[in-house]
């Protein structure tokens, strides 16, 4: 066997972690250099982290419907304005002058919000310290890399620290903050139904990947009584000199050792009577619910999920292609939470936004570029519901917020949501800056959405 | 054609002469030709052919390596320049249109295999095949009703993709696969009241993902550094606007009336450049790389030729798509050095030409680091698509009518699929790195992105099926079914190492580690001696499935 897993091995003795092979190993003196005060946990809770693929348009989402902000946001989406009157009312318990409304095709987030079981919060995105216009266009102070580019904005989203496909991500950190104090656990932490993601990357920890409808087994692993797997087994366990060759069977390894586990685990969920759109995104929400559902069958106390819809680079065709986009948005958060409140788990299940950026006020005649901050949701009954966190930003061209073509900046950071996910999730205040890096240069370390 | 022949150049003049015998009929006093004379040994052994031609070609097959080993790597390279370009689109287009013409992807994707697996041109194949994971357009999206024009990309990087740079982006740029895909077509002038201003997808991504990327490099690809020890930009928000103005007034050609607003893509007007259309081009000064400002009043053309020189020029084109085309041929982390000597044969290919792109790709397959011993990280991992098309050169795989209609959807059983990509981001990205002891040794792995535990049991699954449920000895297989052909290992099958060894051979270049070789040696023991079938079937499934056959060393 090779250094590395000997060192691994040693490693797994230290921690005699259930889901072995979802920690990383690291060398002997590094061991606890991630470990905070965070836990141990007497009760169970989730992040469902629904990512918006290219950029939500996110300013036809949440729109002002009281007449000067209606008008101002019309002045500058001209073509692209939702009309006033066919905004779907909503009326917030901490109103800020103006009234909203959302997107037509949006029903479902209509009841929630009027339910008190989602909140808004307005204008988020990635920034190093607060910023005004002013000090944008003196470049007085510092920026994220690369705005307005997806990769670089998305990376932003999912680690909070810059550009680095090979850094970790937030929920990656959370996982390994906590690890030492969910060791029971027989899955990872983190568990994505939409491929490899830098937000759950740890630098302990890996996330556990399925397919929208859950884990795949390995076909033909039974035959030949059981010799075709061990057979199979004895391979990617095999010392290989290539480092690339041995990446690609410690991924086959983790497939082969969790496959089992979680089919068997899911076989046991009830039936959920909720019913679950047919999509791609409503799917993979349908499996969260079911995975959630045999928590304990897993020993899971924390989760972190990672859901996505793409196409919302709505460069073109935004008017016909935006609609379905956003009622899909809608009906899968309905339907999720209708399910966590089936399973008697709406308090602890919290779901949330992000997206690489919010779009362009202006147009480029049926289609909208790549801009900055933008509205998030967030769902679930630990939610401060009805209400709108952060501060919508003035919708007028060259306004206060405006850099450029109805670019905004954001009112409030991507740091301050995460950091406020984070709290509520059980990371204690003197491990925030681990998930948050840039949470010190916030006066606001809670954006208060959460109870 | 002649990349069928093997046993070397005497064999090749053989049937050369054969073929020009100028007689019709075979006469049967055909002039022996004299023994020609011996080529010099290129001693490259079979191994180091299969290396080769896994970075080459869509997967290395014995007959080509015969046919390296007889004329060595710079000559088989120049053979397959010489080759023209396998096509996709007369063959969709001599499908009749379906009812659903989405449908016709169906036969793009066929039509594709067929060429990946069996055209003679494999170095064209295999560049073309990086090029779309740098220069992105997908079905996905848009583009699914129109079929003709993602067959017409296709080709367009088949014929080019040994050209010159410069052409190809201006190819790219002006196809209407592109236009749509990152919707440069239709893209129009602002508007007086500033409401209404270009559109800067195609901007920026010509930019950031297919020729300078977003900070400045230096010649070995490494980022050059500011007094402060920052990176510097490559372009800011003011110079995506100004080309953005420059890409506007172009759209499908031959728009009815004229009228630039109400082009539709038809069968006909989506595998032809865009068409300019004056009124709707911005005729203001631009700003563009390198502090360059473009005059204002000139032709849509005109900018459009300023515009993609001033990229072309600049410094970063060669490192970027030097560091780009390493990875996706021969090794995910280059070393600097390796990076630089292949920039520099972009920046000139030693005879005072920029961009001769079949110079880099020789650059990059001649090189030392692509050509010496192998190291902990050298080389890369084999991405899905590749491990299968491999399998299928080496195992004759195909349909009963030669095609590969019946493989519907890549992107589910491998993870990907020919311009297929979900996005204009590829399948994966250059610099993804997974946590463990890759990341931690400041190395990248891009193809490990799609290598989740999803989709690496869904590809293990895919090869159960290609090997055990799909092969010439199968039976009530519906007759669009793709099987490989193990007759040879059946014939052997009965002696447990003398199949191992042949499968062995045949996919690893004879080169198996202990474990794989004693592994398959105990399950092929498992089935009766008389189950040729099923052992040949385990054979080869055990090796399509290991670490070692999913690395490209």
């Amino acid at each position: 066997m090779s250094a590395e897993s000997t060192s691994r091995r040693d490693f797994l003795a230290l921690t005699g972690a259930s889901a072995a092979s979802f920690l990383l190993a690291r060398p002997r003196g590094a061991i606890g250099q991630m470990v905070g005060g965070s836990g141990p946990f007497n009760d169970y809770r989730a992040l469902v982290c629904l990512f918006l693929f290219g950029g939500n348009d996110s300013f036809n989402m949440l729109v002002p419907r009281s007449t000067a902000e209606y008008n101002a946001y019309l002045a500058s989406r001209q073509n692209l304005a939702v009309a006033q009157t066919d905004l779907l009312p909503i009326d917030a318990l901490n109103p800020d002058g103006a009234l909203y409304g959302v997107h037509p095709s949006m029903p479902g987030l209509q009841t929630l919000f009027a339910q008190e079981s989602a909140a808004f919060v307005a204008n988020v995105g990635p920034l190093i310290v607060p910023t005004t216009k002013a000090q944008y266009a003196a470049k007085a102070v510092a920026l994220p890399p690369q705005l307005f580019s997806h990769n670089d904005q998305q990376d932003q989203w999912h680690s909070l620290r810059g550009r680095a496909l090979s850094d970790t991500g937030w929920a990656g950190r959370m996982a390994d903050l906590i690890r030492q104090n969910v060791a029971n656990q027989q899955l990872a932490t983190n568990v994505s139904l939409t491929g490899n993601s830098l937000f759950q990357s740890g630098a302990d920890t890996v996330a556990y990947t399925m397919g929208a409808t859950g884990p795949l087994a390995f076909q033909g692993f039974a035959g030949l009584g059981g010799e075709q797997r061990r057979a199979f087994e004895r391979i990617i366990n095999a010392s290989y000199d290539s480092i690339y060759a041995r990446g690609f069977a410690e991924v086959q390894r983790r497939a082969v050792e969790a496959a089992d586990r979680v089919t068997a685990a899911i076989a046991q969920a009830p039936p959920l009577t909720t019913q679950f759109p047919t999509s791609s995104l409503g799917q993979q929400f349908q499996t969260v619910a079911r995975l959630i559902s045999v928590r304990d069958r897993l020993a899971m106390q924390r989760q972190v999920f990672l859901v996505s819809g793409g196409g919302f680079d709505t460069h073109d065709d935004q008017l016909v292609n935006q609609p379905a986009l956003l009622a899909s948005v809608s009906a899968c958060l309905a339907a999720f939470y209708a399910a966590t409140v089936e399973l008697g788990v709406a308090q602890s299940v919290t779901t949330f936004t992000q997206s690489d950026f919010g779009r362009t006020l202006t147009s480029n005649g049926d289609g909208t570029d790549h801009a900055w901050g933008g509205v998030q949701i967030v769902v679930g009954q630990s939610v401060r519901g009805r209400r709108l966190f952060g501060r919508y930003p003035s919708l007028a061209l060259n306004g206060p917020d405006d850099v450029g073509g109805g670019r905004l900046i954001p009112s409030v950071s991507a740091d301050q949501y995460a950091a406020t996910l984070a709290r509520w999730f059980g990371i204690v205040d003197a491990d925030l800056a681990r998930v948050a890096p840039n949470i010190g240069n916030f006066a606001e370390r809670d954006l208060g959405f959460l109870t | 054609m002649r990349t069928t022949i093997s046993g070397g150049t005497i064999a090749a003049l053989a049937v050369i002469l054969a073929a020009c015998g100028g007689s019709s009929g075979s006469s049967g006093g055909a002039p022996t030709p004299a023994p020609a004379p011996a080529p010099p040994p290129t001693g490259i052994t079979k191994p180091e052919a299969f290396r080769f031609l896994n970075q080459a070609t869509m997967g290395a097959t014995q007959v080509d390596a015969d046919r390296v080993i007889a004329v060595g790597y710079e000559a088989w390279i120049d053979e397959q320049l010489a080759r023209p370009a396998s096509l996709e689109l007369p063959y969709v287009q001599s499908i009749p249109l379906p009812q659903n013409i989405q449908d016709l992807h169906r036969d793009r994707v066929d039509v594709w295999f067929r060429n990946a697996v069996n055209g003679q041109d494999q170095l064209r194949q295999r560049v073309a095949f990086a090029l779309s994971e740098v220069m992105v357009v997908s079905q996905l999206g848009a583009l699914g009703n129109q079929p003709y024009a993602v067959a017409s990309y296709q080709d367009l990087l088949v014929t080019q993709g040994l050209g010159n740079f410069r052409d190809l982006i201006e190819a790219i740029t002006l196809h209407p696969a592109m236009g749509v895909y990152l919707s440069m077509l239709g893209n129009q002038k602002p508007n007086q009241q500033g409401t209404i201003r270009p559109d800067e997808n195609y901007a920026r991504e010509l930019m950031q993902l297919f020729t300078i990327g977003l900070v400045e490099l230096n010649l070995d690809g490494t980022p050059r550094i500011d007094s402060t020890g920052q990176p510097i930009p490559t372009y800011s928000q003011p110079v995506i606007e100004g080309f953005a103005h420059v890409y506007t007034g172009w759209t499908y050609a031959n728009a009815p009336n004229g009228n630039f607003l109400r082009a539709q893509p038809l069968p006909a007007n989506q595998v032809v450049p865009m068409q300019h259309y004056s009124a709707y081009h911005d005729t203001g000064p631009k700003l563009v790389l390198s502090g360059v400002t473009i005059p204002a009043g000139q032709t849509g053309a005109q900018d459009l030729d300023a515009a993609l020189d001033n990229i072309f020029a600049h410094p970063n084109v060669g490192p970027f798509l030097a560091q780009r085309l390493i990875q996706r041929l021969v090794t995910s982390n280059p070393s600097p050095d390796y990076v630089s000597r292949v920039a520099q044969r972009f920046n000139d290919n030693g005879r005072g030409v920029r961009g001769d792109l079949a110079a880099v790709v020789k650059a990059i397959l001649l090189d030392a680091e692509a050509r010496g011993a192998a190291t902990v990280s050298t080389g890369k991992i084999k991405e899905p698509l590749l491990r299968l098309t491999q399998l299928w050169r080496a195992y004759n795989g195909r349909a009963a009518d030669g095609g590969f209609r019946a493989f519907a959807s890549p992107s589910t059983s491998l993870g990907q699929g020919p311009l297929q990509a979900n996005s204009v981001f590829n399948f994966f990205g250059p610099d993804f790195a997974p946590g463990g002891e890759i990341r931690a040794a400041g190395l990248v792995a891009p193809e490990l992105e799609i290598a989740t535990e999803y989709q690496n049991t869904q590809v293990t699954n895919t090869f159960r099926a290609y090997t055990f449920n799909r092969n010439s000895r199968s039976v009530g297989l519906p007759a669009d079914a793709i099987v490989i052909n193990i007759d040879a290992e059946v014939a052997v099958a009965a002696d447990a190492n003398a199949l191992v060894s042949l499968v062995i051979d045949k996919l690893l270049a004879g080169q198996a580690s202990a474990t794989l070789r004693a592994e398959m040696l105990n399950l092929v023991g498992r089935y009766a001696a008389t189950d040729g079938p099923n052992r040949a079937a385990q054979a080869i499934y055990s090796v399509v499935t290991s670490p070692e056959y999913a690395l490209q060393p």
